[in-house]
């Protein structure tokens, strides 16, 4: 089997079998795109690692339901949009306070252990001196969930506009209208550092 | 296209969301329109800007503790299903009736076994020690290198965990500072394995 996205289906139709490690393998073949995209979305890193798990355990239940349709990526972008709107309403009516994101900080474990997970550097940490990241970040704080959701699913995670109608439950015209008041309201707001590019 | 093309269409192309046909038809479109091909241009741009900044792809920290946890909670979850499918009983009259009969059968089929074990492999009741629960266990790595595999020998009443691609234990490395005490030295020092204390070390 090649690497690239485009034999999702040999893996997707074994781990339908109950096969589990056909199943980790669509799991870190998607893992990053899946936390990116919750990350950007609830801006907290400690909920987007607890919601993404929650979506590829989901996914698993869900997947003999998955028909080839549409692409595997574009059902599990489906199944995030669903996990993150359920938290976000329950977040609300429970009122939670923030968690703590401290608890996922690595400098809490011994560097010198043989046991020390390994991870990659998170973007926070290549970015951290970044002022644009943070001003983008706040930018897109500012849009409503869907338009927020809109922007980041077509003009970051590359997806079509058919496959958002998908991913949101929406008409194509619907997405059409969120990205462009969307990215209007971005410009609008970033103005200085987009003209400064 | 001759038309000017419906408000979605031109969004879409804008957006480079277009293919096959409907793209030839807007390219020969826009071919006479410059302004906007230079809008598509600057939607380009735009999303070049967004995406250098906000990261497509952000890889979970301690990924393949990410991906064991999910692994975890599927196994738990195909256990717990596996359990309502067995314990909903069929709502019948007769339920009442069926219920004390198989209880009944159940014990009765139960000290039986039990019995005929009991004869047949004596050696496996050590000391009335209660009999080893079967755990199916899923040995996590954080080295993603090492390989574990387990072996249970419920006869030899031993477990072996064999780990692939450790690597080789330093001569230098002194085993006995770091996990293994004899008993003779716990003996003549008790507190071995606990902290020192700095104050009754110096006195």
């Amino acid at each position: 089997m090649t690497d690239g996205p485009d034999d999702d289906l040999a893996w997707v139709s074994r781990a339908q079998q109950g096969d589990a490690r056909a199943y980790d393998v669509l799991v870190t073949r998607h893992r990053a795109k899946i936390h990116a995209m919750i990350r950007n979305l609830i801006h907290n890193e400690t909920d987007a690692w607890d919601l993404s798990q929650e979506v590829f355990i989901k996914a698993w239940s869900a997947l003999p339901r998955f028909e080839s349709k549409a692409r595997f990526s574009t059902w599990l972008y489906r199944i995030a949009h669903n996990t993150v709107y359920d938290w976000t309403r329950k977040r609300r009516i429970e009122a939670v306070d923030e968690l703590d994101d401290g608890l996922l900080d690595r400098e809490r474990i011994d560097p010198a252990s043989l046991t020390t997970p390994s991870g990659g550097e998170t973007p926070d940490q290549q970015l951290s001196n970044s002022e644009l990241r943070r001003k983008i970040s706040a930018a897109l704080a500012k849009l409503s969930p869907e338009h927020r959701e809109a922007v980041l699913l077509k003009d970051v995670q590359g997806l079509a506009y058919k496959e958002i109608a998908e991913v949101m439950s929406c008409s194509i015209g619907t997405v059409m209208s969120r990205l462009f008041y969307a990215r209007q309201k971005l410009q609008t707001l970033l103005k200085d550092e987009y003209d400064t590019r | 296209m001759n038309t000017t093309p419906d408000e979605l269409t031109l969004a879409r192309w804008l957006d480079d969301d277009l293919d096959g046909a409907e793209l030839e038809a807007m390219e020969a479109w826009a071919a006479k329109h410059p302004e906007q091909l230079a809008a598509r241009e600057e939607s380009r741009r735009w999303r070049g800007w967004i995406t250098t900044a906000v990261p497509a792809e952000i890889e979970p920290p301690y990924a393949e503790f990410f991906n064991h946890r999910i692994a975890r909670a599927i196994r738990a979850n195909s256990t717990s299903n596996a359990t309502p499918a067995l314990a909903t009983p069929a709502r019948t009259p007769w339920r009442h009736f069926f219920i004390p009969l198989t209880a009944c059968a159940g014990m009765v089929i139960a000290f039986l076994l039990g019995a005929r074990i009991q004869s047949s492999h004596p050696e496996i009741d050590v000391a009335g020690a209660p009999r080893a629960i079967p755990v199916d266990l899923l040995p996590y790595t954080p080295d993603l290198d090492v390989e574990a595999e387990y072996f249970k020998s419920p006869g030899a009443a031993a477990m072996v965990i064999v780990l692939n691609g450790v690597g080789a234990i330093p001569d230098s490395l002194e085993l006995i500072q770091t996990a293994s005490v004899s008993q003779e030295e716990d003996e003549e020092r008790p507190m071995a394995s606990a902290p020192q204390n700095p104050q009754s070390s110096g006195s």
